[in-house]
């Protein structure tokens, strides 16, 4: 079909690449045929030579031949530098089971992840922030909270006083006063922050624990209200088929008072180990704000009515974490930390 | 409070078992910690009779052992026994072959001293009803020979230990839970009925009354009992005492613990032969009047307190405890029997001061019931008639200078809506009401109610609203969500800085903690300096050693690293966002370490303690909570692993912290020497300042000597931000900048420092800074090198970079070259060649 010369030429480097073992022996065949040296190209470049009827017959058949051998080698060169790769590759392989290198982990307390939830949940209901001081005045954190100095009420919580009249706040609820006293109705506030008791610690004791408060205050705000906006906030917090039960208790700041109970998401209330066989884990306590309360703000319990609760962020962090012993959380063992990572 | 069920039910037709009971009166707001089976853990126990004592057969344990004979009802048995107390005519507790005490110990026949005892007489001990034992075996007097031990104790019974609220203490009795029972249950409520038999002399000849305090003692009731004879109570009124915890004393006093359980009234009993003229005074102390109560303790008062008194002498603490001067003795013939209400406020006060809780004081300082104490005192004196003997007197002496005058309260259904958005049927809630022992008269939609004396609690209409939904059951409360306009929610702008500075932290790999803000005054003092203003002290401290306040930022987290090496935990790096504790000075100046003379922080949320103007007077020094960002590191940089990770912290991890928590928080700080805060190594310790020189945080190596005694056995680096001070400017918006369109140029140039007092790096930075001008795009400091000789090799590498054409190495150069004048003319340093 083409030209003996040509033919030879071709036939004779189809074989060495057929033959070839590297990439580098291809190249070699290559630049031999198709090389500024190269057979092919010399052939070409001596069709001056050649007598004038054979011209065009040669030259055709070289070009052809080129571009074919081109082709062909590309191929093979392509299909061999992959092998070559491969090869390589098998010979410097990693040990893909020696542990990653990881950057150093961090982790959040785990009582900033359950503040941080709380607050979540709440803000999403329409509920701000507010902060108070944690060196509060008598006034604050009993009188103006329908807690009278010489009543029984006060020991329902132990104080450590700073001075006479001062004290380390022994719950939220002193920033319901600043913030009714601040602000006009209606109102939606959570107050998280720490507060302290004279408790000495143990396993379920703490002088010094953290509650988030939460005040709504409206001209027609309801205790079902109340019960509509725990039960969603234990569904967002315990699960989504977490239920909630109010029971009658006395704050007295509220009027009605309810302690709240969430169904044992252990057992599902059948009664287990967590919830004590009772069904019901305790988790807040609350009520509709007591007309003392709100006249002592300068609010008209005729106007407005609102409810309050408050919780330990301790208490829920233990429920929902299933830890047994409130001290691990101001202990601060990295173990214990870096459980919440 | 315990309470015996079978005594409870004695005053209501209850069907319920006990934990029935118990479930019920949780759900109406009175919680029970537990409901136990009070009958002793044994069977067969009967009451047995003496009949003879056959012979004495020796001694064992210095006790004499008798051979007895015992009846049982028909059955005789010879019984050995050794107590004390073994008389012929006796009844006691006897165990017959076959029956059980506690611990399934099985009674046999069984040989003692060769004589064969069919049985066993037993002690409160052997029984497990009580602790007694040394005085014998337990005397049953009046019991049925033969009768079941447990059913004549009554002890088939349940103990029910009640937690009563500050509001409720009607509820501090038995009458009082079984009325509260009859409220939630619609069972019938039988009130305590006395049958009391006056005879003899009217009281008023052998008591007087005057009430001199009538604003603390509203009203003060005598009775008086004649032709005592005082003795132990019977075993079924001492089983009773001792199951609600009550010790049993002598049958007059046992008689008033009984009723003061019972009814909730606390009484007294005087030895009237001991108040002079049978008159009592009720009158404030003396200041300094000092007086010995039943304890035997000598106690000294003061004006605010109040006293029972007779003409001579004080003889009772009022509403809190007896005086040892007029106590029921052995010689006791004649009885004197307070009844009285005391105002809460005082018998709370006075209790507190003397640091003396009784039974007492805890029920006047909730409130007593100024009705029932009539029928208590009857009660009293009809029981103490019963168990000692004697004539009751006619007539009961009362003084009564303040007479209750009840005032109905309006209750309107629409309120008992609006505050719990449902309400029962108008007859529902008067039944409610009525059966808690109110008077209700209804007037359409409104209620007019009457309280009862014993409910104290209820003042106003939300109390009524709170009642009817207490029995009403908390279950009835729908749920729903409120409605009405939301406002904006905002957070304060510290929050959201926490929330910075914890998200770059925990990204870097520190671990947040939360310490104790207490301090130990003892380790305090390594962290303070001597320029520090007072801190903050506990007047009540749990312990010493957590009296303080915190003052210093560091302590939590320095904490919390000793806890961590102590547990074979070597490499630790934590951060805590804190608060410190600080008195403001007389002049108002915020005293927070780390605030400096130059200091232009906005003030830290400064907390104003005063009550609003209607509550004036009530003043409280004004106290400062700055907030900190305190980080410690020790150990090694990272996770120690096959690629490395053991390289150490030191204390530019610490100041290359606070530096990233600062620019999470949109500042840059610059680099300051030394610091405010102590508790630093004072030549490791800087400053990093922000704006106007302002101290935005302090970081260094923490002081060798206070990590030692902390137990730290390795360097620890430290760093503290000022949340106040990186908190107070606006913050910096951000604003984008064209990306350069020109190449950079790159230089290196190294600097050898030397000499006394070689300049600082960032001293010769600022240079460079000044000497390159506008061209200057970064300057990284990317090699220190320390000579043996104790120079130090710097080498900055320069980036120019114009915006609007290509640097040419002419123009770049020139530059370097006015770098390098400047720098090696303003600092004894050389430029490094090669």
């Amino acid at each position: 079909m083409g030209h003996p010369r040509v033919d030879a030429i071709v036939r004779e480097a189809r074989d060495a690449a057929a033959a070839a073992q590297s990439s580098a022996e291809l190249e070699r065949i290559r630049v031999g045929v198709l090389g500024r040296q190269g057979e092919l190209t010399q052939l070409l470049r001596s069709l001056g030579t050649l007598a004038p009827e054979e011209r065009p017959l040669v030259g055709a058949a070289a070009n052809e031949a080129k571009r074919a051998l081109e082709t062909l080698l590309d191929a093979k060169l392509a299909t061999m530098l992959e092998a070559e790769r491969q090869a390589e590759r098998r010979r410097t392989r990693l040990d893909l089971t020696l542990p990653g290198r990881r950057p150093p982990q961090g982790s959040l307390h785990p009582l900033t992840r359950v503040h941080d939830e709380i607050v979540a949940v709440f803000a999403g209901l329409g509920f701000s922030v507010a902060e108070g001081p944690e060196i509060e005045s008598d006034y604050y954190n009993f009188e103006a909270l329908n807690i009278p100095r010489d009543h029984p009420a006060r020991d329902m919580q132990d104080t450590l006083y700073v001075g006479e009249s001062t004290l380390l706040r022994t719950h939220t609820s002193p920033v319901q006063i600043r913030t009714m006293l601040a602000q006009k109705p209606p109102l939606r506030v959570i107050v998280p922050g720490k507060v302290y008791r004279r408790d000495v610690a143990d396993a379920t004791h703490s002088p010094m624990f953290h509650q988030v408060e939460g005040l709504a205050v409206d001209r027609a705000i309801t205790m079902a209200d109340l019960k509509g906006t725990l039960e969603l906030f234990a569904r967002e917090m315990f699960g989504p088929r977490s239920k909630i039960r109010f029971r009658p208790s006395f704050f007295p700041f509220t009027e009605p008072s309810a302690e709240v109970d969430v169904l044992c998401f252990v057992c599902g209330g059948a009664g287990c180990r967590l919830c004590k066989q009772g069904g019901w884990l305790e988790i807040l306590g609350s009520g509709m704000v007591h007309p003392q309360v709100l006249r002592n703000v300068g609010y008209d319990p005729e106007e407005v009515t609102g409810w309050a609760f408050g919780m330990g962020i301790e208490r829920i962090a233990m429920l929902k974490y299933g830890i047994d012993d409130l001290r691990l959380f101001f202990d601060n063992d990295l173990r214990f930390l870096r459980q919440f990572a | 409070m315990k309470i015996l069920y079978g005594w409870v039910r004695e005053f209501v037709d209850l069907r319920l078992t006990a934990q029935q009971a118990a479930d019920r009166l949780v759900n109406a707001g009175i919680e029970v910690a537990s409901v136990t089976a009070l009958a002793p853990d044994c069977k067969g126990v009967v009451v047995g009779e003496i009949e003879a004592i056959e012979r004495e057969l020796g001694a064992s344990h210095g006790h004499r052992l008798l051979l007895c004979r015992v009846r049982t009802g028909r059955e005789r048995y010879a019984v050995v026994c050794g107590a004390p107390n073994t008389k012929v005519g006796v009844r006691a507790a006897f165990a017959p072959p076959g029956a059980v005490l506690p611990g399934g110990r099985r009674i046999a026949a069984a040989k003692i001293h060769g004589v064969e005892s069919q049985g066993m007489l037993c002690s409160e001990r052997e029984l497990g009803i009580g602790e007694e034992h040394d005085a014998g075996i337990l005397l049953l007097d009046g019991a049925r020979p033969g009768a079941d031990l447990v059913a004549t104790l009554g002890l088939d019974d349940h103990v029910l230990d009640v937690e009563i609220t500050p509001n409720r203490p009607d509820c501090l009795s038995i009458v009082g839970i079984a009325r509260e029972l009859s409220a939630l249950t619609g069972a019938r409520f039988r009130p305590p009925a006395v049958a009391l038999k006056e005879s003899g002399e009217p009281a008023r000849a052998l008591a007087r009354v005057a009430i001199e305090a009538p604003d603390l003692c509203h009203r003060f009731t005598a009775r008086v009992v004649s032709g005592v004879t005082i003795g132990p109570s019977p075993a079924w009124l001492q089983a009773r005492l001792r199951a609600v915890g009550l010790r049993p004393i002598s049958n007059v006093v046992d008689a008033t613990n009984y009723v003061l359980w019972e009814l909730g009234q606390p009484l007294h009993a005087y030895d009237h032969a001991t108040v002079a003229d049978g008159t009592i005074v009720v009158r404030r102390a003396r200041e300094a009047e000092r007086f010995t109560t039943l304890d035997g303790q000598e106690r000294q008062l003061d004006a605010s307190m109040l006293v029972i008194a007779d003409p001579r002498r004080a003889i009772g603490l009022a509403g809190v405890m007896g005086g040892a001067n007029t106590e029921v003795t052995e010689k006791t013939t004649r009885v004197l029997l307070e009844s009285a209400w005391f105002a809460p406020a005082s018998i709370r006060r006075t209790s507190r001061a003397l640091g003396l809780r009784t039974d007492a004081a805890y029920r006047f300082e909730r409130g007593a019931d100024i009705e029932t104490l009539v029928t208590a005192s009857a009660r009293a004196a009809a029981l103490i008639a019963e168990l000692a003997g004697g004539t009751i007197a006619r007539g009961l002496v009362d003084a009564y200078p303040r007479k209750r005058a009840p005032r109905p309260i309006r209750l309107r259904m629409s309120r008992v809506k609006r505050i719990l958005g449902v309400a029962p049927p108008v007859a529902q809630a008067r039944k409610i009401l009525a059966g808690l022992g109110l008077t209700v008269k209804a007037r359409g939609a409104e209620l007019a109610v009457t309280i009862p004396s014993f409910r104290r609690d209820l003042s106003m209409e939300d109390d009524l609203v709170e009642e009817i939904i207490r029995v009403w059951g908390y279950d009835r409360i729908p749920s729903t969500l409120p409605g009405g306009t939301i406002a904006l929610v905002t957070h304060p702008a510290a929050l959201g800085q926490a929330q910075s500075v914890r998200r770059v932290l925990v990204g870097v790999g520190l671990a947040e903690v939360v310490t104790h803000t207490f301090s130990d005054p003892a380790r305090t003092s390594l962290f303070r300096r001597p320029s520090d203003r007072p801190p903050v002290e506990l007047l009540n401290p749990l312990a010493q050693d957590a009296s303080w306040l915190r003052s210093n930022p560091l302590e939590g987290v320095l904490a919390a690293v000793a806890t961590n090496v102590r547990r074979q935990q070597p490499d630790v790096r934590i951060f805590e966002l804190c608060k410190t504790y600080a008195r403001a000075d007389e002049t108002g100046e915020p005293t927070q370490p780390g605030s400096t003379g130059k200091s232009n922080v906005s003030e830290p949320a400064r907390t104003s303690l005063r009550p609003p103007s209607n509550q004036a007077g009530l003043t409280a020094p004004a106290t400062t909570e700055p907030r900190w960002l305190a980080i410690a590191l020790t150990g090694a940089r990272g996770e120690p692993g096959w690629s490395g990770g053991r390289d150490r912290v030191d204390v530019y991890d610490a100041k290359g912290l606070a530096e990233h928590a600062l620019e999470a928080l949109g500042l840059r700080a610059g680099s300051g020497s030394g610091g405010a805060l102590g508790g630093f190594e004072p030549d490791c310790h800087g400053a990093l300042t922000g704006e106007g020189g302002v101290i935005l945080g302090e970081f260094g190596e923490v002081a060798a000597a206070l990590r030692e005694q902390l137990g730290i056995p390795a360097p620890v680096f430290a760093a503290v931000v000022s949340l106040d001070a990186a908190g107070a400017g606006p913050a910096a918006p951000i604003r984008y900048q064209a990306l350069p369109r020109f190449p950079v140029v790159e230089r290196d140039l190294a600097f050898v420092l030397g000499g006394d007092r070689p300049p600082t790096a960032a001293q010769v930075e600022s240079a460079i800074r000044e000497a390159a001008g506008s061209l200057l795009r970064r300057v990284v400091l990317f090699d220190v090198f320390r000579f043996p000789d104790g120079r130090s090799s710097l080498a900055w590498r320069l980036l120019f970079q114009a915006e609007d054409r290509t640097l040419t190495d002419d123009e770049v150069n020139a530059i370097q070259e006015r770098i390098v004048r400047r720098v090696t003319e303003t600092f004894p340093i050389t430029l490094r060649s090669g």
